[in-house]
């Protein structure tokens, strides 16, 4: 009877999947023994990881606290209990949900984060978490550090990058005086090999969507994101991108796809509303819609290869993706539309980040011109299920369709 | 034959065409409730104007209420079917611009008819009918009087509020300072004539230009927006019913794959 089910679905679920349930499992557990003796650091998403691990220093996620969040369908009661405290619905759901279950954590999934003893923040993917994890430090005590890494438009200057890199100096010594650890070269090295290594395998995974048909799609690469995002420089984490990537593999041997009739191969901008994106997928997955790039899984790239490691850490992270200007977010955009030779594009404005949604209009228009192919923006959020409408996404979203079916 | 069904949240129309996509019938009520019984009642008048047997004949649904209609066979977009229904009318029409009573749409139709590109205001309802309505009450004329009594004025009174709401109030205010009604009402056609035309030219504006939809009809609209885009505008007889002829032209199409 199940086996009968399984064949009705449009998309073809990924046995490594029980990897990552386990990998994410694990990586919770960690986060609260961490905790527990005294050594818990919440970091940003595109914090510079890889030295708080160097040091011994356990990492949580916030962010991806928030994605939990939004997959439980939460946002709207944590999201709630931070505009209880006089927050804005105006700010980002990710903060307003992490505010919220810090002051609720018994109405919250997996009943919180477990609680940190510092806060690390970079402001390479926005302005807001400095004010976010301010917030947070005066609900738990934890400090604050900030990494600042300013906005990059063009050509990196030589004292913008001697900037970041004196400020990851300042936070090695902030990690030292707060946790009593030392930085290790080897052990540097060491982790960011790792990483390197890992990434690597991930970037094979989405660069394998070149194929006819995508051995993934976006929903399924949103989900395969969590470990390189939250549990970079661990070992499990590249036996898993190793496993997924074997899958993917045969998946390519075999000729199939991520959905079982692709028809319409589209490419995905921004954060998925997580609290609907496997219902959209799955419904555009009947019609022989898939997506095999987005711009969101593919920031996660690059390689540390300088001797000096910590030139490296700091050049990587302040050249990501959203630390750009619109131009290369329209480069980007384009690059993947020609490169995974895609049909067409949908834009998804997040109400709650700015700095990724900011410009969209525009450049949709740029991204049309410079490939011909159409495009259309739908609204929402990725958390905050009362800032989204069904009915106005799946209109524009059919519109497009029947531009492209 | 093709049944057209356009589900609006204001008005529900239907068209019934033959197989050239020549109108045999069309009628248009208020949608009330409950989409699914307008939809039946529009058929069921359908069937007395042609009076003909539709039973079994091709039937798409669009607007917002289409996936309501159980009996229709398919459901399209209104943007492809306002496309497809004013492309078959006049095929020289580039810009289609669609103002309905709660949403407002712009369209770039292609050479075959079909959408290339389209922007939606489906979140502010002052780029739409509704607004239009609310200030009619508040001038206390209908809506049908309010384009005649905008053309009159000569000295727009300019309208800051953007939304329908504070608008109503700042009118209200100017009303009890002594403003004329007419130069209020052409304020009024003025502000949302900018707003469409912000709309428009996010898709391009390419002459020449349609106008459909329920505030098509208003002679003061046409006028400021037809200044405003510095461009001709074209209307088709009725302005209201191009959705659901492009869904009976499409349920046309359907019928002969099968």
């Amino acid at each position: 009877m199940s086996e009968n089910v399984k064949e009705e679905k449009a998309y073809r679920v990924l046995e490594s999947h029980s990897f990552l349930q386990r990998a994410m499992f694990r990586y919770m557990l960690e986060g609260h023994a961490a905790s527990e003796e005294g050594k818990l650091a919440w970091v940003t998403s595109g914090f510079p990881v890889e030295i708080p691990v160097a040091m011994d220093v356990g990492v949580s996620y916030p962010e991806q606290y928030g994605a939990i969040v939004g997959s439980e369908k939460a946002g709207p009661k944590l999201c709630g209990y931070a505009e209880e405290l006089g927050y804005s619905q105006e700010l980002c759901s990710y903060a307003r949900a992490n505010i919220g279950s810090v002051k609720h954590p018994e109405e919250s999934p997996l009943e919180g984060l477990p609680a940190p003893q510092a806060l690390l923040a970079c402001n390479n993917i926005c302005g807001t978490v400095l004010r976010w994890y301010d917030a947070i430090s005066q609900m738990t005590g934890a400090p604050v550090f900030l990494v600042d890494t300013p906005p990059l438009e063009g050509e990196q200057l030589p004292h913008h990058i001697a900037y970041v890199r004196h400020g990851l100096d300042n936070l090695v010594s902030f990690l030292s005086a707060k946790f009593g650890t030392t930085l290790e070269e080897d052990k540097l090295r060491e982790v960011t090999d790792l990483s390197t290594e890992t990434i690597g395998v991930w970037t094979q995974c989405l660069e394998a969507c070149k194929n006819k048909p995508s051995p993934l799609n976006c929903a399924d690469r949103f989900l395969a994101m969590a470990p390189v995002v939250a549990i970079r420089g661990r070992d499990y984490t590249l036996e898993y991108y190793q496993t997924l990537l074997n899958e993917v593999k045969d998946r390519i041997a075999n000729g199939l796809g991520a959905i079982r009739n692709e028809k319409v191969r589209l490419l995905w901008d921004n954060i998925p509303p997580w609290f609907r994106v496997f219902r959209i997928m799955g419904s555009l997955a009947k019609r022989g819609v898939v997506f095999p790039a987005d711009t969101y899984t593919h920031a996660w790239t690059g390689s540390f290869k300088d001797e000096d490691r910590m030139d490296s850490i700091a050049f990587m992270y302040s050249n990501v993706y959203l630390n750009k200007g619109l131009e290369a977010k329209v480069d980007k955009m384009c690059d993947l539309i020609k490169d995974y030779d895609l049909d067409g594009f949908v834009m998804f404005s997040v109400r709650s980040c700015k700095r990724y949604s900011l410009g969209q209009l525009v450049s949709k228009e740029l991204v049309s011109q410079r490939t011909g192919v159409p495009g259309v923006v739908i609204e929402g959020d990725m958390v905050d299920s009362r800032l989204q409408n069904d009915a106005q996404v799946e209109t524009r979203l059919d519109a497009l369709l029947e531009m492209l079916l | 034959m093709g049944i057209g069904l356009d589900l609006g949240s204001t008005t529900t129309k239907g068209v019934l065409v033959d197989k050239s996509g020549k109108i045999i019938a069309a009628h248009l009520i208020p949608t009330g409730a409950i989409a699914s019984t307008a939809a039946e009642n529009v058929l069921e008048e359908l069937t007395k104007l042609s009076q003909l047997n539709l039973d079994d004949v091709s039937t798409v649904s669009t607007g917002y209420g289409r996936t309501q209609v159980k009996f229709a066979h398919e459901s399209i977009t209104e943007i492809t079917c306002h496309s497809v229904g004013v492309h078959s009318l006049n095929p020289g029409i580039k810009l289609l611009i669609d103002v309905g009573g709660q949403d407002s749409k712009v369209i770039r139709i292609g050479s075959k008819g079909r959408p290339t590109d389209f922007e939606l205001n489906d979140k502010c309802s002052a780029g739409t009918g509704r607004f239009l309505e609310v200030m009619a009450r508040v001038l206390e004329v209908s809506i049908n009087e309010l384009g005649p009594l905008a053309l009159k004025s000569k000295s727009p009174c300019p309208i800051s509020s953007t939304c329908t709401v504070f608008a109503e109030s700042e009118v209200i205010g100017r009303i009890g300072s002594g403003e004329s009604p007419a130069n209020l009402a052409a304020g009024i056609h003025q502000a949302m004539a900018a707003k469409i035309s912000t709309l428009s030219r996010r898709v391009g504006v390419a002459s020449p230009i349609g106008v459909t939809g329920g505030v098509a009809r208003n002679p003061a609209f046409r006028y400021y927006l037809s200044g405003n885009l510095n461009c001709d505008l074209w209307m088709p007889e009725e302005p209201q019913l191009t959705g659901a002829l492009g869904a009976a032209i499409l349920a046309i199409a359907r019928a002969s794959v099968f």
